[in-house]
Protein backbone atom coordinates (compact mmCIF):
# COMPACT_ATOMS: atom_id res chain seq x y z
CA UNK A 1 0.00 0.00 0.00
CA UNK A 2 2.79 2.13 0.62
CA UNK A 3 4.72 1.75 -2.05
CA UNK A 4 1.13 2.66 -4.77
CA UNK A 5 1.57 6.59 -4.65
CA UNK A 6 5.25 7.21 -5.63
CA UNK A 7 4.73 4.12 -8.36
CA UNK A 8 1.44 5.56 -9.39
CA UNK A 9 2.76 9.26 -10.09
CA UNK A 10 6.13 7.83 -11.70
CA UNK A 11 3.29 5.77 -14.72
CA UNK A 12 1.42 9.14 -15.14
CA UNK A 13 4.91 10.83 -15.99
CA UNK A 14 6.27 7.84 -17.90
CA UNK A 15 2.95 8.48 -19.43
CA UNK A 16 2.60 12.30 -20.89
CA UNK A 17 6.56 11.60 -21.28
CA UNK A 18 5.72 8.50 -23.99
CA UNK A 19 2.82 10.74 -25.74
CA UNK A 20 5.07 12.67 -26.83
CA UNK A 21 7.89 10.44 -27.76
CA UNK A 22 5.31 7.73 -29.69
CA UNK A 23 3.84 10.67 -31.86
CA UNK A 24 7.48 10.80 -33.00
CA UNK A 25 7.77 7.30 -33.21
CA UNK A 26 4.59 7.00 -35.33
CA UNK A 27 6.03 9.45 -37.83
CA UNK A 28 9.12 7.16 -38.66
CA UNK A 29 6.76 4.52 -39.26
CA UNK A 30 6.73 3.26 -43.02
CA UNK A 31 2.95 3.62 -43.33
CA UNK A 32 3.00 7.29 -41.98
CA UNK A 33 6.73 7.99 -43.98
CA UNK A 34 4.39 6.83 -47.16
CA UNK A 35 1.75 9.25 -46.81
CA UNK A 36 3.90 11.77 -46.08
CA UNK A 37 5.61 11.77 -48.92
CA UNK A 38 2.63 11.73 -50.88
CA UNK A 39 1.43 14.91 -49.08
CA UNK A 40 5.04 16.54 -50.15
CA UNK A 41 4.52 15.72 -53.51
CA UNK A 42 1.32 17.27 -53.91
CA UNK A 43 2.56 20.61 -52.15
CA UNK A 44 5.83 21.04 -53.91
CA UNK A 45 4.02 20.53 -56.99
CA UNK A 46 1.15 23.12 -56.08
CA UNK A 47 4.08 25.51 -55.40
CA UNK A 48 6.06 25.02 -58.13
CA UNK A 49 2.94 25.70 -60.23
CA UNK A 50 2.23 28.73 -58.91
CA UNK A 51 5.97 29.92 -58.50
CA UNK A 52 6.88 29.49 -61.92
CA UNK A 53 3.53 30.29 -63.58
CA UNK A 54 3.25 27.04 -65.47
CA UNK A 55 0.36 27.36 -67.93
CA UNK A 56 -2.08 24.63 -66.45
CA UNK A 57 -2.85 23.43 -69.90
CA UNK A 58 0.48 21.27 -68.69
CA UNK A 59 0.56 21.14 -65.57
CA UNK A 60 -3.04 22.07 -63.26
CA UNK A 61 -2.30 23.18 -59.84
CA UNK A 62 -3.82 19.96 -57.97
CA UNK A 63 -6.33 22.37 -55.64
CA UNK A 64 -7.48 23.06 -59.46
CA UNK A 65 -7.89 19.39 -60.18
CA UNK A 66 -9.68 18.53 -56.80
CA UNK A 67 -11.99 21.48 -57.84
CA UNK A 68 -12.69 19.89 -60.99
CA UNK A 69 -13.25 16.55 -59.89
CA UNK A 70 -15.58 17.67 -57.45
CA UNK A 71 -17.08 20.06 -60.42
CA UNK A 72 -18.00 16.99 -62.20
CA UNK A 73 -19.17 14.71 -59.85
CA UNK A 74 -21.56 17.44 -58.92
CA UNK A 75 -22.75 17.32 -62.58
CA UNK A 76 -23.13 14.11 -62.54
CA UNK A 77 -21.33 13.77 -65.84
CA UNK A 78 -18.72 12.21 -64.62
CA UNK A 79 -20.73 9.27 -62.23
CA UNK A 80 -22.70 7.86 -65.27
CA UNK A 81 -19.63 7.91 -67.02
CA UNK A 82 -18.47 5.43 -63.82
CA UNK A 83 -21.42 3.59 -63.76
CA UNK A 84 -20.91 3.10 -67.99
CA UNK A 85 -17.79 1.75 -67.09
CA UNK A 86 -17.97 -0.47 -64.30
CA UNK A 87 -21.14 -1.99 -66.01
CA UNK A 88 -18.99 -2.85 -68.99
CA UNK A 89 -15.92 -4.11 -67.05
CA UNK A 90 -18.18 -6.27 -64.44
CA UNK A 91 -20.92 -7.38 -67.23
CA UNK A 92 -18.06 -8.72 -69.61
CA UNK A 93 -15.85 -10.01 -66.57
CA UNK A 94 -19.06 -12.38 -65.46
CA UNK A 95 -19.38 -13.33 -68.79
CA UNK A 96 -15.92 -14.36 -68.68
CA UNK A 97 -16.44 -16.09 -65.46
CA UNK A 98 -18.97 -18.07 -66.13
CA UNK A 99 -17.88 -19.25 -70.03
CA UNK A 100 -14.44 -19.41 -68.74
CA UNK A 101 -14.96 -21.86 -66.00
CA UNK A 102 -17.65 -24.10 -67.42
CA UNK A 103 -14.61 -24.60 -70.51
CA UNK A 104 -11.95 -24.43 -68.02
CA UNK A 105 -13.44 -27.51 -66.39
CA UNK A 106 -14.89 -29.16 -69.79
CA UNK A 107 -11.01 -29.30 -70.39
CA UNK A 108 -9.55 -30.34 -67.48
CA UNK A 109 -12.12 -33.44 -67.24
CA UNK A 110 -11.94 -34.40 -71.23
CA UNK A 111 -8.32 -34.80 -73.49
CA UNK A 112 -10.07 -34.54 -76.35
CA UNK A 113 -11.60 -31.23 -75.38
CA UNK A 114 -8.26 -30.13 -73.63
CA UNK A 115 -6.39 -30.66 -76.91
CA UNK A 116 -8.47 -29.11 -78.76
CA UNK A 117 -8.84 -26.23 -77.02
CA UNK A 118 -4.86 -25.71 -76.35
CA UNK A 119 -3.91 -24.68 -79.55
CA UNK A 120 -6.41 -21.93 -79.88
CA UNK A 121 -5.65 -20.88 -76.54
CA UNK A 122 -2.04 -21.08 -77.43
CA UNK A 123 -2.87 -18.64 -80.30
CA UNK A 124 -4.76 -16.57 -78.84
CA UNK A 125 -3.52 -15.82 -75.49
CA UNK A 126 -0.33 -14.14 -76.21
CA UNK A 127 -1.59 -11.12 -78.33
CA UNK A 128 -2.30 -8.07 -76.99
CA UNK A 129 -6.29 -8.03 -76.86
CA UNK A 130 -6.25 -4.65 -77.64
CA UNK A 131 -5.10 -5.37 -81.30
CA UNK A 132 -8.72 -7.14 -81.58
CA UNK A 133 -10.16 -3.55 -81.51
CA UNK A 134 -10.57 -2.56 -85.10
CA UNK A 135 -11.90 -6.54 -85.88
CA UNK A 136 -14.55 -6.30 -83.46
CA UNK A 137 -15.59 -3.15 -84.37
CA UNK A 138 -16.37 -4.63 -87.78
CA UNK A 139 -18.24 -7.45 -86.24
CA UNK A 140 -20.44 -5.86 -83.61
CA UNK A 141 -20.26 -2.32 -84.16
CA UNK A 142 -19.20 -0.49 -81.32
CA UNK A 143 -22.23 -0.36 -78.83
CA UNK A 144 -22.67 -2.92 -76.03
CA UNK A 145 -22.22 -6.15 -77.33
CA UNK A 146 -18.71 -5.11 -78.64
CA UNK A 147 -17.99 -3.31 -75.04
CA UNK A 148 -19.16 -6.58 -73.08
CA UNK A 149 -16.89 -8.61 -76.16
CA UNK A 150 -13.89 -6.79 -75.55
CA UNK A 151 -14.15 -7.16 -71.55
CA UNK A 152 -14.72 -10.87 -71.71
CA UNK A 153 -11.80 -11.52 -73.84
CA UNK A 154 -9.55 -9.65 -71.61
CA UNK A 155 -10.67 -11.77 -68.74
CA UNK A 156 -11.46 -15.09 -70.19
CA UNK A 157 -8.13 -16.67 -70.82
CA UNK A 158 -6.42 -16.21 -67.13
CA UNK A 159 -9.43 -17.45 -65.86
CA UNK A 160 -9.89 -20.89 -68.44
CA UNK A 161 -6.04 -21.36 -67.27
CA UNK A 162 -6.24 -21.17 -63.80
CA UNK A 163 -9.77 -23.34 -63.92
CA UNK A 164 -7.88 -25.98 -65.38
CA UNK A 165 -4.87 -25.68 -63.59
CA UNK A 166 -6.88 -26.01 -60.11
CA UNK A 167 -9.15 -28.95 -61.32
CA UNK A 168 -5.88 -30.93 -62.13
CA UNK A 169 -4.26 -30.20 -58.94
CA UNK A 170 -7.17 -31.34 -57.05
CA UNK A 171 -6.18 -34.23 -54.49
CA UNK A 172 -6.74 -37.42 -56.07
CA UNK A 173 -7.75 -38.72 -52.07
CA UNK A 174 -11.16 -36.36 -52.10
CA UNK A 175 -11.98 -37.62 -55.14
CA UNK A 176 -11.82 -41.32 -54.28
CA UNK A 177 -13.55 -39.94 -51.19
CA UNK A 178 -16.28 -38.44 -52.73
CA UNK A 179 -16.62 -41.25 -55.21
CA UNK A 180 -16.67 -43.81 -51.67
CA UNK A 181 -19.20 -41.53 -50.57
CA UNK A 182 -21.81 -42.29 -53.64
CA UNK A 183 -21.15 -39.14 -55.86
CA UNK A 184 -21.57 -39.15 -59.61
CA UNK A 185 -19.22 -37.99 -62.00
CA UNK A 186 -20.84 -34.85 -61.86
CA UNK A 187 -21.40 -34.47 -58.12
CA UNK A 188 -17.79 -34.61 -57.91
CA UNK A 189 -17.28 -32.19 -60.64
CA UNK A 190 -19.53 -29.58 -58.78
CA UNK A 191 -18.87 -30.40 -55.36
CA UNK A 192 -14.77 -31.61 -55.04
CA UNK A 193 -13.35 -30.80 -57.86
CA UNK A 194 -14.64 -26.88 -58.42
CA UNK A 195 -15.05 -25.78 -54.38
CA UNK A 196 -10.81 -27.07 -54.41
CA UNK A 197 -9.91 -25.22 -57.70
CA UNK A 198 -11.28 -21.82 -56.13
CA UNK A 199 -8.41 -20.36 -55.07
CA UNK A 200 -6.63 -21.30 -58.20
CA UNK A 201 -9.70 -19.78 -60.45
CA UNK A 202 -9.22 -16.63 -57.99
CA UNK A 203 -5.79 -15.89 -58.96
CA UNK A 204 -6.99 -16.28 -62.56
CA UNK A 205 -9.68 -13.50 -61.64
CA UNK A 206 -7.06 -11.47 -60.30
CA UNK A 207 -5.27 -11.41 -63.65
CA UNK A 208 -8.31 -10.97 -65.84
CA UNK A 209 -10.21 -8.33 -64.33
CA UNK A 210 -6.62 -5.95 -64.51
CA UNK A 211 -7.16 -7.10 -67.97
CA UNK A 212 -10.60 -6.15 -68.94
CA UNK A 213 -10.37 -3.26 -67.12
CA UNK A 214 -7.75 -1.56 -69.16
CA UNK A 215 -9.32 -3.20 -72.81
CA UNK A 216 -12.64 -1.45 -71.73
CA UNK A 217 -11.15 2.17 -70.98
CA UNK A 218 -8.79 1.80 -74.52
CA UNK A 219 -11.98 0.40 -76.09
CA UNK A 220 -13.93 3.50 -74.41
CA UNK A 221 -11.20 5.91 -75.92
CA UNK A 222 -11.06 5.08 -79.30
CA UNK A 223 -15.40 4.10 -79.90
CA UNK A 224 -16.52 5.30 -76.61
CA UNK A 225 -19.45 8.11 -75.97
CA UNK A 226 -19.98 7.39 -72.76
CA UNK A 227 -17.56 6.00 -70.18
CA UNK A 228 -14.69 6.61 -68.49
CA UNK A 229 -12.37 6.33 -71.34
CA UNK A 230 -14.31 8.64 -73.53
CA UNK A 231 -14.35 11.32 -71.14
CA UNK A 232 -10.51 11.09 -70.62
CA UNK A 233 -10.12 11.29 -74.46
CA UNK A 234 -12.33 14.10 -74.88
CA UNK A 235 -11.14 16.10 -72.50
CA UNK A 236 -7.62 15.70 -73.63
CA UNK A 237 -8.94 16.63 -77.25
CA UNK A 238 -10.26 20.16 -75.55
CA UNK A 239 -7.09 20.39 -73.65
CA UNK A 240 -9.32 20.33 -70.43
CA UNK A 241 -6.14 18.88 -68.65
CA UNK A 242 -7.65 19.75 -65.04
CA UNK A 243 -10.53 17.08 -65.75
CA UNK A 244 -7.76 14.98 -67.58
CA UNK A 245 -6.23 14.44 -63.97
CA UNK A 246 -9.60 14.10 -62.66
CA UNK A 247 -10.61 10.75 -64.65
CA UNK A 248 -7.23 9.54 -63.74
CA UNK A 249 -7.86 10.21 -60.17
CA UNK A 250 -11.25 8.22 -60.66
CA UNK A 251 -9.42 5.36 -62.40
CA UNK A 252 -6.36 5.11 -59.98
CA UNK A 253 -9.04 5.25 -57.30
CA UNK A 254 -11.13 2.35 -59.19
CA UNK A 255 -8.05 0.01 -59.57
CA UNK A 256 -7.27 0.77 -55.62
CA UNK A 257 -10.93 -0.28 -54.68
CA UNK A 258 -11.05 -3.24 -56.57
CA UNK A 259 -7.64 -4.07 -55.67
CA UNK A 260 -8.58 -4.31 -51.95
CA UNK A 261 -11.97 -6.46 -52.17
CA UNK A 262 -9.93 -8.72 -54.07
CA UNK A 263 -7.46 -9.19 -51.41
CA UNK A 264 -10.69 -9.44 -48.80
CA UNK A 265 -12.01 -12.09 -51.04
CA UNK A 266 -8.36 -13.45 -50.44
CA UNK A 267 -8.63 -13.73 -47.00
CA UNK A 268 -12.15 -15.05 -46.77
CA UNK A 269 -11.07 -18.35 -49.17
CA UNK A 270 -8.11 -18.85 -46.81
CA UNK A 271 -9.67 -19.62 -44.16
CA UNK A 272 -10.68 -22.88 -44.66
CA UNK A 273 -7.40 -23.45 -46.67
CA UNK A 274 -5.47 -26.42 -44.96
CA UNK A 275 -2.10 -25.21 -43.72
CA UNK B 1 -32.45 -58.80 -41.68
CA UNK B 2 -30.21 -62.07 -41.50
CA UNK B 3 -30.95 -61.57 -45.95
CA UNK B 4 -28.74 -59.03 -46.19
CA UNK B 5 -25.57 -60.26 -44.30
CA UNK B 6 -23.38 -60.31 -47.08
CA UNK B 7 -20.09 -62.06 -47.18
CA UNK B 8 -17.27 -61.59 -50.04
CA UNK B 9 -15.26 -63.37 -51.65
CA UNK B 10 -12.16 -61.84 -53.77
CA UNK B 11 -10.78 -65.10 -56.47
CA UNK B 12 -7.60 -64.86 -57.57
CA UNK B 13 -7.24 -60.51 -58.19
CA UNK B 14 -4.29 -59.82 -60.35
CA UNK B 15 -3.43 -56.24 -60.82
CA UNK B 16 -0.94 -55.21 -63.06
CA UNK B 17 -0.35 -51.96 -64.42
CA UNK B 18 2.68 -49.88 -66.14
CA UNK B 19 5.13 -48.34 -64.78
CA UNK B 20 6.53 -44.80 -66.38
CA UNK B 21 9.20 -46.96 -67.50
CA UNK B 22 6.59 -48.94 -69.74
CA UNK B 23 7.24 -52.02 -67.81
CA UNK B 24 4.77 -54.01 -66.42
CA UNK B 25 4.89 -53.80 -62.78
CA UNK B 26 2.87 -56.52 -60.69
CA UNK B 27 1.05 -55.53 -57.70
CA UNK B 28 -1.41 -58.08 -56.75
CA UNK B 29 -0.78 -62.01 -57.79
CA UNK B 30 -3.82 -64.06 -57.84
CA UNK B 31 -4.99 -62.67 -54.47
CA UNK B 32 -7.99 -64.95 -52.93
CA UNK B 33 -9.56 -64.62 -49.98
CA UNK B 34 -12.97 -64.50 -48.01
CA UNK B 35 -14.60 -61.67 -45.48
CA UNK B 36 -16.84 -62.65 -43.45
CA UNK B 37 -20.01 -60.93 -42.45
CA UNK B 38 -19.99 -59.21 -39.19
CA UNK B 39 -16.22 -60.15 -38.41
CA UNK B 40 -13.37 -57.77 -38.62
CA UNK B 41 -11.10 -59.01 -40.81
CA UNK B 42 -7.00 -57.60 -41.18
CA UNK B 43 -4.60 -57.10 -44.16
CA UNK B 44 -1.11 -56.82 -42.81
CA UNK B 45 1.94 -56.70 -44.84
CA UNK B 46 5.02 -54.89 -45.76
CA UNK B 47 4.68 -51.42 -47.40
CA UNK B 48 3.90 -51.50 -51.16
CA UNK B 49 2.35 -54.89 -50.98
CA UNK B 50 -0.67 -53.88 -52.34
CA UNK B 51 -2.85 -53.88 -49.29
CA UNK B 52 -4.75 -50.37 -49.96
CA UNK B 53 -4.77 -51.50 -54.25
CA UNK B 54 -6.92 -54.31 -52.52
CA UNK B 55 -8.75 -52.43 -50.87
CA UNK B 56 -9.68 -49.86 -53.35
CA UNK B 57 -10.47 -53.25 -55.46
CA UNK B 58 -13.15 -54.51 -52.95
CA UNK B 59 -14.25 -51.07 -52.96
CA UNK B 60 -14.94 -51.27 -56.52
CA UNK B 61 -12.93 -47.85 -57.40
CA UNK B 62 -10.34 -49.80 -58.79
CA UNK B 63 -10.78 -52.62 -61.65
CA UNK B 64 -8.49 -55.86 -61.05
CA UNK B 65 -6.75 -56.64 -64.46
CA UNK B 66 -7.99 -60.32 -63.84
CA UNK B 67 -10.49 -62.33 -61.33
CA UNK B 68 -13.23 -60.29 -60.07
CA UNK B 69 -14.80 -59.72 -56.18
CA UNK B 70 -17.83 -61.42 -55.33
CA UNK B 71 -20.67 -60.91 -53.03
CA UNK B 72 -22.93 -63.32 -51.61
CA UNK B 73 -25.77 -63.92 -49.23
CA UNK B 74 -24.03 -65.75 -45.96
CA UNK B 75 -26.23 -68.66 -45.82
CA UNK B 76 -27.14 -69.84 -49.03
CA UNK B 77 -23.86 -69.01 -50.60
CA UNK B 78 -25.54 -67.37 -53.93
CA UNK B 79 -24.82 -64.33 -55.54
CA UNK B 80 -26.31 -61.05 -53.51
CA UNK B 81 -28.56 -59.40 -55.26
CA UNK B 82 -26.89 -55.99 -54.53
CA UNK B 83 -23.59 -54.89 -53.34
CA UNK B 84 -23.28 -54.25 -49.80
CA UNK B 85 -23.20 -50.42 -48.41
CA UNK B 86 -19.63 -49.77 -47.93
CA UNK B 87 -18.16 -46.60 -46.48
CA UNK B 88 -14.47 -46.07 -46.49
CA UNK B 89 -11.87 -44.47 -43.35
CA UNK B 90 -8.63 -43.51 -45.39
CA UNK B 91 -4.85 -42.98 -44.15
CA UNK B 92 -4.68 -39.52 -45.52
CA UNK B 93 -8.50 -38.45 -43.80
CA UNK B 94 -9.37 -36.67 -47.19
CA UNK B 95 -11.30 -34.78 -45.45
CA UNK B 96 -13.24 -31.66 -47.66
CA UNK B 97 -10.94 -28.51 -46.57
CA UNK B 98 -13.99 -25.99 -47.76
CA UNK B 99 -16.40 -27.84 -45.55
CA UNK B 100 -17.11 -27.67 -42.39
CA UNK B 101 -17.00 -30.90 -39.92
CA UNK B 102 -20.82 -31.23 -39.95
CA UNK B 103 -20.92 -30.54 -44.07
CA UNK B 104 -17.62 -33.66 -44.27
CA UNK B 105 -19.95 -35.82 -42.27
CA UNK B 106 -23.12 -35.30 -44.00
CA UNK B 107 -21.16 -34.96 -47.75
CA UNK B 108 -22.10 -38.88 -48.32
CA UNK B 109 -25.89 -38.20 -47.79
CA UNK B 110 -25.93 -34.92 -49.78
CA UNK B 111 -25.04 -36.27 -52.68
CA UNK B 112 -27.43 -39.12 -52.07
CA UNK B 113 -30.66 -36.70 -52.10
CA UNK B 114 -31.61 -36.10 -48.22
CA UNK B 115 -33.24 -33.28 -46.88
CA UNK B 116 -30.78 -30.43 -45.32
CA UNK B 117 -32.68 -30.91 -42.10
CA UNK B 118 -32.02 -34.33 -41.56
CA UNK B 119 -28.96 -34.61 -42.57
CA UNK B 120 -27.62 -32.03 -40.07
CA UNK B 121 -29.43 -34.19 -37.33
CA UNK B 122 -27.48 -37.47 -38.86
CA UNK B 123 -24.19 -36.24 -38.90
CA UNK B 124 -24.67 -34.67 -35.48
CA UNK B 125 -25.30 -38.07 -33.87
CA UNK B 126 -22.54 -39.71 -35.50
CA UNK B 127 -20.62 -37.15 -34.83
CA UNK B 128 -21.49 -37.62 -30.95
CA UNK B 129 -20.59 -41.36 -31.63
CA UNK B 130 -16.87 -40.56 -32.03
CA UNK B 131 -17.12 -37.58 -29.15
CA UNK B 132 -16.98 -34.35 -31.45
CA UNK B 133 -20.38 -33.09 -30.56
CA UNK B 134 -20.18 -29.54 -30.71
CA UNK B 135 -17.86 -29.38 -33.50
CA UNK B 136 -19.98 -29.18 -36.48
CA UNK B 137 -19.16 -25.59 -37.58
CA UNK B 138 -15.63 -26.03 -37.55
CA UNK B 139 -13.36 -26.45 -40.30
CA UNK B 140 -11.17 -29.66 -40.53
CA UNK B 141 -7.63 -27.44 -40.61
CA UNK B 142 -8.86 -25.67 -36.92
CA UNK B 143 -8.57 -30.25 -35.79
CA UNK B 144 -5.77 -31.64 -34.94
CA UNK B 145 -4.48 -35.36 -36.54
CA UNK B 146 -6.58 -37.36 -34.28
CA UNK B 147 -9.94 -35.49 -34.38
CA UNK B 148 -9.84 -35.20 -37.85
CA UNK B 149 -9.31 -38.85 -38.52
CA UNK B 150 -12.46 -39.06 -35.75
CA UNK B 151 -13.97 -36.99 -38.58
CA UNK B 152 -13.39 -39.14 -41.31
CA UNK B 153 -14.45 -42.18 -39.28
CA UNK B 154 -18.04 -40.35 -38.68
CA UNK B 155 -18.37 -39.61 -42.12
CA UNK B 156 -18.21 -43.05 -43.00
CA UNK B 157 -20.21 -44.21 -40.02
CA UNK B 158 -23.03 -41.94 -40.97
CA UNK B 159 -23.51 -44.12 -43.98
CA UNK B 160 -24.66 -46.90 -41.82
CA UNK B 161 -22.19 -49.58 -43.88
CA UNK B 162 -22.54 -52.91 -44.24
CA UNK B 163 -19.19 -53.09 -44.42
CA UNK B 164 -16.31 -50.61 -43.14
CA UNK B 165 -13.08 -50.05 -45.03
CA UNK B 166 -10.33 -48.80 -43.08
CA UNK B 167 -7.33 -48.14 -44.87
CA UNK B 168 -4.81 -47.52 -42.53
CA UNK B 169 -6.83 -45.36 -40.51
CA UNK B 170 -4.33 -44.43 -37.58
CA UNK B 171 -1.20 -44.35 -40.13
CA UNK B 172 -0.72 -40.49 -40.30
CA UNK B 173 -0.93 -40.37 -36.09
CA UNK B 174 1.11 -39.91 -33.68
CA UNK B 175 1.78 -42.80 -31.33
CA UNK B 176 -0.49 -41.99 -28.47
CA UNK B 177 -3.48 -40.79 -30.37
CA UNK B 178 -3.47 -43.99 -32.21
CA UNK B 179 -3.48 -46.66 -29.16
CA UNK B 180 -6.82 -44.07 -27.53
CA UNK B 181 -8.64 -44.18 -31.34
CA UNK B 182 -8.05 -47.86 -31.69
CA UNK B 183 -9.77 -48.80 -28.73
CA UNK B 184 -12.24 -46.50 -29.34
CA UNK B 185 -12.64 -47.88 -33.07
CA UNK B 186 -12.56 -51.56 -31.27
CA UNK B 187 -15.70 -50.42 -29.18
CA UNK B 188 -17.43 -49.00 -32.05
CA UNK B 189 -16.91 -51.67 -34.51
CA UNK B 190 -17.59 -54.58 -31.19
CA UNK B 191 -21.07 -52.37 -30.84
CA UNK B 192 -22.61 -51.88 -34.59
CA UNK B 193 -21.53 -55.34 -35.20
CA UNK B 194 -20.67 -54.35 -38.93
CA UNK B 195 -18.25 -56.24 -41.61
CA UNK B 196 -15.24 -54.52 -41.31
CA UNK B 197 -11.55 -54.69 -43.21
CA UNK B 198 -9.16 -53.60 -41.82
CA UNK B 199 -5.33 -52.63 -43.91
CA UNK B 200 -2.58 -52.10 -41.64
CA UNK B 201 1.18 -52.55 -41.08
CA UNK B 202 0.84 -52.49 -37.29
CA UNK B 203 0.78 -56.07 -36.06
CA UNK B 204 -0.27 -54.41 -32.57
CA UNK B 205 -3.70 -53.06 -34.51
CA UNK B 206 -4.44 -56.06 -36.26
CA UNK B 207 -4.53 -58.18 -33.36
CA UNK B 208 -6.66 -55.58 -31.08
CA UNK B 209 -9.31 -55.00 -34.02
CA UNK B 210 -9.20 -58.07 -35.62
CA UNK B 211 -10.57 -61.57 -35.75
CA UNK B 212 -9.24 -62.56 -38.51
CA UNK B 213 -5.45 -61.24 -39.83
CA UNK B 214 -4.90 -61.88 -43.49
CA UNK B 215 -0.89 -61.48 -44.13
CA UNK B 216 0.32 -60.20 -47.16
CA UNK B 217 3.89 -60.94 -48.99
CA UNK B 218 5.79 -58.47 -50.35
CA UNK B 219 5.42 -57.18 -53.59
CA UNK B 220 3.71 -58.64 -55.76
CA UNK B 221 1.69 -59.31 -53.04
CA UNK B 222 -0.29 -62.66 -52.12
CA UNK B 223 -2.08 -63.76 -49.01
CA UNK B 224 0.78 -65.61 -47.24
CA UNK B 225 -1.40 -66.66 -44.14
CA UNK B 226 -4.52 -66.30 -42.22
CA UNK B 227 -4.68 -66.23 -38.91
CA UNK B 228 -7.59 -66.31 -36.28
CA UNK B 229 -7.35 -64.14 -33.06
CA UNK B 230 -9.18 -65.80 -30.41
CA UNK B 231 -8.48 -63.25 -27.92
CA UNK B 232 -11.51 -61.91 -25.47
CA UNK B 233 -13.50 -58.79 -26.74
CA UNK B 234 -13.51 -56.23 -26.15
CA UNK B 235 -9.79 -55.61 -26.61
CA UNK B 236 -8.11 -52.72 -24.58
CA UNK B 237 -4.27 -51.69 -24.47
CA UNK B 238 -4.81 -54.91 -21.17
CA UNK B 239 -4.84 -56.95 -23.96
CA UNK B 240 -1.61 -56.88 -24.99
CA UNK B 241 -0.63 -58.23 -21.73
CA UNK B 242 -2.29 -61.59 -22.57
CA UNK B 243 0.27 -64.84 -23.31
CA UNK B 244 -1.77 -65.65 -25.94
CA UNK B 245 -1.40 -61.73 -27.48
CA UNK B 246 2.36 -62.37 -27.50
CA UNK B 247 2.67 -65.82 -29.16
CA UNK B 248 0.46 -64.13 -31.83
CA UNK B 249 2.65 -61.25 -32.39
CA UNK B 250 5.64 -63.21 -32.53
CA UNK B 251 3.83 -65.50 -35.30
CA UNK B 252 2.89 -62.47 -37.02
CA UNK B 253 6.36 -60.83 -36.62
CA UNK B 254 7.77 -64.28 -38.05
CA UNK B 255 5.38 -64.39 -41.16
CA UNK B 256 6.72 -60.48 -42.01
CA UNK B 257 9.90 -60.30 -41.20
CA UNK B 258 10.93 -61.82 -44.18
CA UNK B 259 8.70 -60.22 -46.70
CA UNK B 260 9.66 -56.67 -45.18
CA UNK B 261 13.57 -57.57 -45.79
CA UNK B 262 12.26 -58.67 -49.05
CA UNK B 263 10.12 -54.85 -49.87
CA UNK B 264 13.37 -53.12 -48.39
CA UNK B 265 15.55 -55.50 -51.06
CA UNK B 266 13.21 -54.54 -53.50
CA UNK B 267 13.28 -50.22 -52.85
CA UNK B 268 16.83 -50.54 -52.52
CA UNK B 269 17.18 -52.12 -56.41
CA UNK B 270 14.77 -49.53 -57.56
CA UNK B 271 16.46 -46.63 -56.10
Amino acid sequence: MLDERPSTSATVKRTTGSSVFNFIQKLGEPRVVGWIAVAFVLIMWEVVVVAAHLNPIYLPRPTHILIALLAMFKTGDLFSDLLATLGRIFGGFAVALITGTLLGIWMATSERVSAIADNFIAALYPLPKVTLIPLLIIWLGTGGPFMLTISALGAIFPIVINTVLGIRQCDSGLILAARDLGASNRQIISMVLLPSAVPSIFAGVRLGIGVSIILVVAAEMVVGKVGLGARLYLAGQVLETEQVFAVLIVLAILGVVVTKIQDLIDVWLNQWRLS
Amino acid sequence: MEADVVAFDCDDVSLTYSAKSGAPVEALQRVSLRINPRRVTAIIGPSGCGKSTLLLIIRGLLAPSAGRVRFVDAQSGAMASAKPRMATVWQGFNLFPWRTVGENVSFGLEVGGMTHSERAGRARRSLAQVDLSGFESKYPRQLSGGMRQRVGLARALVMEPEVLLLDEPFGALDAQTRLVLQEQLARLVEKSGTTAVLVTHSIEEAILLADTILVMTARPGRIAAEIRVDLPRPRTMATTHLNGYSSLFGQIYGLLRDEVVKAMATEMERA
